[in-house]
């Protein structure tokens, strides 16, 4: 009886889950072929809606005025250094900062945990950073780019977050009582069983990297250190012009247009590395540790 | 989230300890932080360098910041810009604004990826999942000035496709970016389109770390994949949606400025009007580092205090707190 | 927790101690130290005999190549011998870079094309950080000199209320330089047998012949009657022909040395109102307050416009026979007036800072630009490479630069800055052919009788008035904004124009009256 109930249950939940599926899928892959058609139209007919789903006008104008552009080979390499280089020192310093104050036999480490969490609510300022970064000779250095966000407050909370909960204490206990350090407890036992959570850092920081743009904007002055994004928000700018008077956008009215369409296709040459990365990083969390295995 | 079931469990810690002797536990005790401490050290010479050290900033809000004076050397003006502030006309309808869009935003956006990241888990074809995971993640990377961009077109009176689709029923074209009653529901609908996919795989995550052993259990009972959801997965995971819980109210003052200011319009000014494009408008845009400084202090000290508040609460009563 | 707060505190306000003592810098009093160098020539090139170097901080507007690789100034370089380093900054997180220029200590000689405001210019003038160049000006720069003397509104304009002038303009003698042109579809007049208009009523006939009468031709009612960049060209375009215009950079007149405020007028009401009707009948392009500049330039360019206002015919080239340019109508009270921007037009393009070693010399450097002959120079860059002279003895960009693939703005910006606005220049009707073809000097003939006799620049306050302004417009000028968009659209009724009224004089229109009679007083009387 139960049996049967639950069976048929199970279906019609599947065929709920199915179709929500299926509805929000369809929502939100519009826009997105959108923003692809967009890129490969014709600008004017564009601003003037008369696209809709496929491109009107094809053109690879847009593509060819971002690509035209030699220095986006150098972002592209500039880029991918910092995120691999940034990320690495990212995840090695939050999980030095998040395995220890994960543990609740650290003295002092609500102390830790508050003054932690109030940089995320109150900081010097521009100007002061600027001085500290500058004094430290860090200026249009790779450095500036890597040492100067090397942790950021919120992920270093869901680190911790996750090795509390989910990371049995009685696990680590045990392994302590076996005569295991701390080191090694966190590299035998803690590490491995927190895949998902690595994975999530590894995406979060990483996709930060991969759309920085301020810090390179202030710290570094030498164009072959720009990263991709900051090329990329000049070719926009160059494109779009902001807003300044009517006497400063003489000349322009053909590149102004051209923006319209480069707008678009930016968001498609700047994502889809990231977009090609990301089911690579995602098996890790979808399919989870067992921990269940591990403890049995 | 010191998950502080723990009364209970300490106590059964201290009562495991008592078997070893006395020197072996001060030993190691005392090895055991010395390494963790150890591990700490890095990371808070970090925090202490580039988060304190440059600290001091903060006085300018209560300064007429001169550059070439320098920080210590500016006049002081105490609560000047912040009396500029509060006096302003627009003050309450600035703090209005930034609250009723914060707040729709926390009942409204929050508990969305919750329920995408179950839906996920609940999906039983692989290609299926993986393609809504796909899906719902690629809008993250999209640029706020191309979904204002698409807003505007989609939205158009004349031959937005949303309109289209109005006029087709019968309903007059409406103006949506101009209209101040649209301005919320327009700007809260777009976020939650573009950040669920993203802010999900947190709670992916997190439900791939749910022991499947509990599943099992909760099978063998005859509970129903909906009841399930309910006793495994949900508490499975209600540690992480509080601390992301405290985290949001905690950026309660906060509220996607940039967006605001791209959708922002003379006619929608009445409910998009919130306090992060007021000191656009007012102190950066001017150069006024003191003003936008004093503004931005007070939205901090408002955060600050609403997170200290949660956190203390959560302690209670989910037992899951920042600290 | 709450036991640790005291420690948390106490570690918090050492550092915020010890941090802010080391936050203090110098600033060196001692500029203009000594005179001129030795090899220093007062006049003819090259300025200084042997080689000085200058570092000089530059905004790079989008359509502005590297400054380092601009033949303009490599050239001026070998006729000066003063060597430029330019720190060239793109637009981008300009305003960022330039506050840490002010701030990290080190400064250049030079802040160039850098949009200083009157407010940092008091502010770094009075602190030391930029120099006063009254004197440099008098004895070193004849052509500016000449150039204030021959239009003083000029010199008023950038005196600090402490008398010294810590920044200079771009200077725009050229009438045709500082004004939107009126563009009228005079093919579709002529399609459907109308003249320009010349009278409200007279408009208002046109726009909706153009509405409804298909002057295209193609059989849909496509049309846009009439349309605008904005909503602050919208309010400024039309509003002379009811006798008002915005004087010192704000909604006032100035009549007979009195300054009047007129945005709670009678005769602005009436103005909203007759917005209100052209809005309501579909008469004017409902898109304007929400677009995108681009969707104004794509409409421009489309020559499906009946009027519109621009300053010249680069954004709408392919279909400009189509267009002619229009007188402003005259108003219901007879009045005929049109604005335009002041002389000195760009308000901090120049300033020098107190490290400067040469301040004579880059006083001489930048003086030349102001001359007939640099500033040909300047706009066009060496005769035979970037520029030939024409028939009419003028100017004129090769055809390489005219037909660049860059486009025509980011063609020139490659070897002179000026493209992208806002840089040190004069321009005057000898070197302006590109932004002054034969169309636009036509259309600004329409225009010129109606141009104000002088307009005053935005007065530069000191620094406490500054403050006091700022605190008033905050408040007053978004409610302007916010209230005439709607007065426009009908989203408010003309019922609640007292309550207008009263707000604007709550928030304190009396003082600022006030302020800027004063302002008027000091240096424009």
């Amino acid at each position: 009886m139960k049996q049967t109930v639950k069976i048929s249950d199970g279906k019609t939940f599947d065929v709920v889950v199915t179709l929500i599926t299926v509805v929000i899928i369809l929502i939100v892959l519009y826009p997105l072929i959108f923003v692809v058609s967009a890129s490969l139209s014709d600008p004017a007919r564009v601003i003037n809606g008369e696209m809709f789903l496929w491109p009107v006008g094809f053109t690879l104008d847009a593509y060819a005025e971002i690509f035209k552009n030699s220095e986006i080979w150098t972002g592209y390499r500039n880029t991918i250094f910092y995120t691999v280089f940034g990320t690495i020192i990212n995840i090695g310093l939050t999980t030095l900062a998040a395995y220890p104050l994960s543990r609740r036999d650290l003295p002092g480490r609500n102390v830790f945990m508050f003054l932690i969490t109030f940089t995320m609510f109150f900081h010097g300022g521009l100007i002061p950073t600027y001085l500290i970064v500058q004094d430290l000779g860090m200026v249009d250095t790779i450095w500036a780019m890597v040492i100067p966000n090397a942790i950021a407050t919120y992920n270093l909370i869901v680190m911790r977050t996750y090795f509390q909960t989910s990371i049995p204490w009685e696990l680590q206990e045990a392994a302590m009582i076996d005569g295991c350090s701390n080191i090694k407890l966190l590299f035998k036992v803690i590490l491995p069983l927190s895949k998902p959570i690595m994975a999530v850092m590894v995406l979060f920081y990483a996709v930060g990297h991969w759309n920085a743009f301020f810090n390179a904007l202030i710290y570094l002055r030498e164009e072959t250190l720009y990263p991709l994004q900051l090329i990329l928000r000049e070719i926009l700018l160059v494109n779009q012009l902001g807003g300044t008077d009517a006497a400063g956008q003489f000349g322009m009215d053909e590149k102004i247009l051209l923006g319209q369409s480069i707008k678009y296709a930016l968001v498609v040459v700047a994502s889809v590395p990231v977009l090609i990365v990301y089911p690579f990083v995602q098996k890790h969390f979808v399919k989870g540790v067992m921990i269940g295995s591990i403890k049995g | 989230m010191s998950v502080t079931n723990s009364g209970l469990k300490e106590k059964k810690v201290t009562h495991r300890n008592k078997v070893l002797t006395k020197r072996q536990k001060m030993m190691k005790r005392l090895f055991m932080r010395f390494d963790l401490y150890l591990m700490l050290l890095i990371p808070i010479a970090w925090y202490a360098i580039f988060q304190y050290g440059p600290m001091y900033g903060l006085q300018i809000a209560f300064k007429d910041f001169n550059p070439a004076f320098g920080f210590a050397g500016s006049e002081w003006v105490g609560l000047e810009n912040f009396e500029r502030f509060f006096s302003s006309y627009y003050f309450e309808r600035l703090l209005w604004n930034t609250f009723s869009i914060s707040i729709l935003s926390l009942l409204i956006a929050f508990p969305i990826p919750i329920f995408l990241a179950l839906l996920i888990n609940e999906i039983r074809s692989t290609t299926l999942k993986k393609t809504l995971q796909n899906v719902t993640y690629v809008p993250h990377f999209i640029s706020v000035v191309v979904i204002v961009g698409m807003l505007d077109l989609f939205l158009d009176p004349n031959g937005g496709f949303i309109n289209i689709i109005l006029s087709s029923i019968g309903v007059e074209p409406i103006p949506f970016m101009e209209k101040p009653e649209w301005f919320k529901t327009i700007f809260i609908g777009s976020n939650i389109w573009q950040t669920m996919g993203w802010q999900s795989i947190i709670y992916v995550a997190s439900l791939a770390g749910i022991d499947p052993q509990l599943y099992e259990a909760a099978k063998m009972d005859g509970a129903s994949r909906l009841q399930r959801i309910m006793h495994v997965s949900l508490p499975g995971i209600l540690p992480v949606i509080v601390i992301m819980l405290i985290l949001d109210i905690g950026q309660f003052m906060n509220v996607g400025f940039e967006k605001i200011l791209l959708m922002q319009n003379n006619l929608n000014l009445e409910s998009s009007d919130v306090i992060q494009t007021f000191v656009y408008r007012n102190g950066i845009l001017n150069g006024d580092y003191s003003y936008s400084a004093a503004i931005g202090l007070f939205n901090s000290l408002i955060n600050f205090s609403l997170l200290i508040l949660v956190n203390h609460y959560a302690r209670k009563k989910a037992e899951t707190s920042l600290w | 927790m709450r036991k640790h707060l005291g420690l948390i505190l106490f570690i918090v306000l050492c550092t915020f101690l010890i941090a802010g003592c080391s936050g203090s810098k110098n600033v060196s009093e001692d500029y203009v130290s000594e005179g001129p160098s030795e090899s220093f020539h007062e006049e003819g090139f090259p300025i200084v005999d042997d080689e000085i170097t200058l570092n000089i901080f530059a905004r790079k507007s989008p359509p502005n190549g590297p400054y380092n690789e601009m033949s303009m100034f490599n050239k001026y370089e070998e006729m000066t011998n003063i060597n430029v380093e330019w720190d060239d900054v793109p637009q981008d997180g300009f305003a960022e870079r330039k506050n840490l220029e002010f701030s990290s200590g080190d400064l250049p000689d030079v802040f160039y094309k850098s949009s200083i405001s009157q407010l940092e210019a008091v502010k770094y003038g009075t602190s030391g950080i930029l120099i006063p160049l009254e004197d440099l000006l008098e004895n070193y720069a004849p052509n500016l000199t000449a150039l204030f003397e021959e239009y003083p509104e000029i010199k008023s304009s950038i005196t600090a209320p402490d008398g010294h002038i810590y920044a200079l303009p771009a200077i725009l003698t050229l009438n045709s330089a500082r004004t939107d042109k009126i563009w009228v579809n005079q093919t579709w007049l002529d399609n459907l047998g109308l003249e320009q208009p010349t009278s409200p009523d007279e408009l208002v006939e046109v726009l909706t012949a153009f509405r409804d009468d298909d002057p295209n031709g193609n059989g849909e009612q496509d049309e846009i009657p009439m349309t605008f960049r904005n909503w602050a060209q919208l309010m400024n375009s039309i509003i002379g022909s009811w006798g008002m215009i915005d004087q010192m950079g704000n909604h006032l007149m100035v009549e007979s040395d009195e300054v009047k405020f007129w945005l709670t007028s009678d005769k602005f009401k009436e103005y909203l109102q007759f917005l209100n009707m052209l809005y309501s009948e579909n008469l004017v392009d409902r898109g304007l307050f929400t677009q995108e500049e681009s969707k104004f330039v794509g409409n421009m360019a489309s020559g499906n416009v009946g009027i519109f206002w621009n300053q010249t015919t680069d954004a709408f080239d392919k279909v400009k026979q189509d267009y002619e340019g229009m007188s402003p109508i005259v108003g219901p009270y007879d009045d005929q007036l049109y604005p335009s921007a002041p002389v000195a037009r760009d308000f901090g393009t120049f300033a020098i800072t107190s490290v400067n070693q040469h301040p004579h010399e880059t006083m001489r450097w930048i003086d030349y630009f102001f001359s007939e002959e640099g500033s040909i120079f300047f706009r066009y860059g060496a005769e035979g490479e970037t520029f030939n002279y024409g028939d009419d003895g003028l100017p004129q960009y090769t055809d390489d630069v005219l037909n660049s693939d860059l486009g025509l703005g980011p063609a020139i910006g490659q070897f002179t800055p000026w493209p992208g606005g806002g840089a040190p220049q004069l321009v005057t009707e000898r070197n302006a052919s590109a932004i002054n073809p034969p169309e636009a000097q036509d259309a600004q003939g329409k225009l010129d009788p109606y141009l104000p006799e002088a307009i005053y620049g935005a007065p530069i306050f000191d620094e406490d008035t500054t403050k006091e302004v700022d605190q008033i417009r905050q408040d007053m000028d978004q409610y302007y904004e916010e209230t005439t968009s709607k007065f426009i659209t009908g989203d408010l009724s003309f019922d609640q124009w007292e309550e207008y009224v009263s707000t604007i004089e709550n928030m304190g229109l009396d003082r600022l009256q006030e302020i800027y009679q004063e302002a008027y007083d000091l240096n424009y009387k």
